[in-house]
């Protein structure tokens, strides 16, 4: 008991630092998940295109410009040059089509207009210029049968619209579920920054040199105060991770979260915040300054963040820093959120990945618990 | 005086190993993550044929034009865009399901059909591919004088070569850079923590070393200025070294003109130290404190300006006066500009609205200074 409340005064005293960290951190996390990220995103999308029209909306030129919208999501609102070239370099605009004057004569005559277009980079930069190529080709190809404006945009809207039958082999919307394995994802490294500050924060305290001898000589056996230390840190990571759930309720929407997918991903952060409380809990047994502390938290949370897919989706990383992501925890909580999105049965052979997963962090944690005990005890032989 | 504390404060500094974590190997650290992290999310603009199925039955067999089309496709060569296997249904099915194929194809009432497991930019090319496939066996059928083989062949030959007159005017870029100019911003911006801990020594109501300081017989503006000076050389020379190692090792483009870039990192880091010495003097609290709010002016700073994914123009939207006033903001899209634009008038605003911003906080930090006036200590 005295421990406990030790424990809940220091962290009382340092109460605006904790809801600082916690909230800024969780917010963060929070943030990143409801941007749309276009540069780590690839799912299939109608591209951005603006549209420069220099023609008159009439005939082919309409045509054309209806064909856009349908197969495009048009914007408008730039309001300079600059403003388009940044929105093209960032991919909020994938593509700028420019149409060129007397457009709707030269294709009803074949004589095959310049259309000039400005694109961003990357894959859904080529899908949209694929769209106009595709138009273009089409128009120029039916113009060479001599057919009047009308015939000619009627042919090439008829060919046009020919979509392919597209069948999807998955039961499950993976749409609905890859922004909550992204939200839970981002956790690895807003849990790891919030528990690792915080507990080695309070821990710090328990272990200065003076407190520790006191700790020492006292009735109290070591085992037991780490044991009630822990269960303490224990509490504080579960605020931690009730107040993220929260968030993911408000961010994610109860559908997702209140389900069976949302109680493995909440089991599984749960798993891993408990792994983050052991880490927490070890590196205060291995470090005496809170500046250094602050500096091991930022190396462990981003390195392991960054590594193992928690900020760029696992599928985009290197093989070679996948291999060694295998050797960190956060692998195992990341991987486990990227299968949850997937899963079309709850059987046991569906789940089998992610209980293996699971209880690989729970061995971490036991590792890290033995790891604990042992520098600990060999402080107390050092004080 | 000014140089026997410079060089005193220096040694100092660099014998602090926390603040030389922050200012010098942190930066370094995260370069190299975000290399390793972002490298391959570049490489992906570059497009690699990937595997798909084709369910070679009678349908297909029968169908002279698909089976000429993707075998084009199909091929090694400049136009290739898929490596298929041609296999029965089961096969297909087994080989999507194991996630060997991205999808497969398969001919049913003299259509074509795609199956894919889950959505993604490959099934989307393959999907795309396959329509426009069927786009052009449809022309064909439609521009044939007589609905012969030969005349379809003829058609369907003449459409694959038109060439739509399309001027591309497109720059090549690699939004990736972004998070490499944050990452300098970020660095920047660890000089307000060298700061908030030198002003910190220089005032009599924050340490033990202030007060000897400020009963010491030296102009207290030059022990503040000289520490300041030895802090700011040491965050100059880590910057540069940051920038160095990230264009020559990591392969970071920055553009042309080495004189701009190292310009405006001393400008940037003049900013941060300006912000760490306000900080310190407006705060009457414990460095730590004064540390914590640092990383938040800093991170937030970072996440607007585009760390973490390129999420600027989302926050752009969301709040468009911040990246304007913001050090981080402002250094990131210095950088951008000097990478992106040709004409150096953008760069030339965030240079100047960054100078403006320092000299708001030596300002206000000047009169926070000048208003202490201590009874006793």
């Amino acid at each position: 008991m005295t421990v406990s409340k030790a424990f809940w005064k220091i962290a009382l005293k340092n109460i605006g630092t904790i809801i600082m960290y916690t909230v800024i951190l969780v917010m963060f996390g929070t943030m990143n998940m409801s941007a749309s990220n276009s540069s780590i995103s690839y799912e299939a999308k109608k591209p951005a295109i603006v549209i420069f029209n220099n023609d008159e909306n009439v005939g082919m030129t309409k045509n054309f410009t209806d064909y856009l919208a349908k197969n495009a999501e048009i914007k408008t609102g730039y309001i300079d040059d600059d403003h388009l070239k940044d929105a093209l370099f960032y991919e909020d605009v994938i593509l700028v089509v420019e149409i060129p004057k007397y457009f709707h004569q030269d294709i009803t005559f074949g004589r095959n207009p310049e259309v000039k277009i400005r694109a961003s980079s990357g894959y859904s930069a080529e899908l949209a210029k694929v769209v106009v190529k595709r138009y273009l080709s089409t128009a120029v190809a039916y113009a060479k049968m001599n057919l009047s404006e009308e015939e000619l945009a009627g042919k090439i809207s008829a060919t046009l619209e020919k979509e392919t039958h597209v069948e999807i082999a998955s039961k499950v919307d993976t749409a609905k579920y890859s922004k909550a394995t992204r939200y839970f994802s981002f956790a690895n490294y807003t849990i790891l920054a919030c528990v690792i500050t915080i507990i080695c924060l309070i821990m710090i305290s328990f272990n200065r040199l003076q407190i520790r001898k006191r700790n020492l000589v006292s009735s109290i056996d070591i085992e037991k105060m780490n044991r009630v230390l822990l269960r303490n840190c224990c509490i504080y990571a579960i605020g931690v991770w009730l107040f993220y759930l929260a968030l993911g309720l408000i961010v994610l929407g109860a559908d997702v979260l209140i389900s069976a997918y949302g109680l493995i991903y909440a089991l599984n952060s749960l798993i891993f915040c408990a792994c983050a409380t052991t880490i927490a809990f070890l590196i205060s047994q291995l470090v005496a300054n809170q500046n250094a502390v602050n500096g091991l938290m930022n190396v462990v949370a981003l390195g392991s963040s960054f590594l193992c897919g928690a900020f760029v989706p696992a599928e985009y990383l290197p093989d070679s820093v996948l291999a060694f992501a295998h050797i960190l925890p956060s692998y195992y909580y990341i991987d486990n959120n990227n299968r949850v999105m997937n899963l079309e049965s709850f059987d046991f052979q569906s789940l089998w990945p992610i209980i293996l997963n699971a209880l690989i962090m729970i061995a971490y944690i036991a590792v890290f618990i033995i790891a604990t005990n042992i520098i600990s005890k060999k402080r107390q032989k050092i004080a | 005086m000014f140089w026997h504390n410079f060089k005193y404060a220096f040694k100092t500094l660099i014998k602090s190993k926390e603040l030389v974590f922050w200012t010098l190997a942190f930066p370094f650290i995260l370069a190299v993550l975000f290399n390793l992290a972002f490298a391959r999310l570049h490489d992906y603009d570059v497009f690699e044929p990937f595997n798909i199925a084709i369910v070679d039955d009678e349908n297909f067999q029968e169908n002279v034009f698909y089976r000429a089309a993707f075998n084009s496709v199909g091929t090694a060569g400049d136009e290739q865009l898929f490596n298929i296997q041609y296999v029965d249904k089961d096969e297909a099915e087994s080989l999507l399901e194991n996630d060997k194929i991205e999808g497969f194809v398969y001919i049913a009432d003299a259509e074509a059909h795609v199956k894919i497991k889950t959505n993604g930019t490959n099934q989307t090319v393959l999907k795309t591919a396959t329509e426009q496939i069927s786009q052009y066996v449809t022309m064909a059928d439609d521009m044939a004088e007589d609905k012969s083989f030969i005349s379809r062949a003829k058609v369907l030959e003449s459409i694959a070569k038109v060439e739509p007159n399309i001027k591309e005017e497109s720059k090549v870029m690699n939004v990736v850079v972004i998070e490499f100019y944050t990452l300098i911003a970020m660095a920047c911006m660890q000089g307000a923590m060298l700061s908030v801990e030198l002003t910190n020594r220089c005032l009599p109501n924050l340490s033990n070393r202030g007060k000897r300081v400020a009963t010491a017989p030296t102009r207290k503006s030059t022990m503040l200025v000289s520490s300041l000076a030895a802090g700011y050389v040491m965050l100059f020379v880590s910057l540069m070294f940051l920038i160095l190692f990230m264009h020559f090792i990591l392969g970071v483009e920055f553009g042309n003109n080495i004189g701009f870039i190292l310009l405006l990192a001393a400008v940037g880091g003049l900013t941060a130290m300006m912000l760490g010495m306000l900080l310190s003097v407006t705060f009457k609290t414990n460095e730590a404190v004064k540390n914590v709010i640092v990383v938040i002016v800093t991170m937030v700073g970072c996440l607007f300006a585009g760390m973490f994914g390129g999420m600027k123009i989302y926050f752009d939207n969301l709040c468009p006066w911040f990246n304007r006033v913001s050090p981080a903001g402002l250094i990131t899209d210095g950088f951008y500009s000097l990478y992106y634009y040709e004409d150096p008038s953008r760069y030339f605003i965030n240079l100047f609205s960054l100078l403006a911003v320092a000299l708001i906080f030596f300002a206000l930090s000047v009169r926070n200074l000048r208003k202490a006036r201590y009874d006793s200590i």
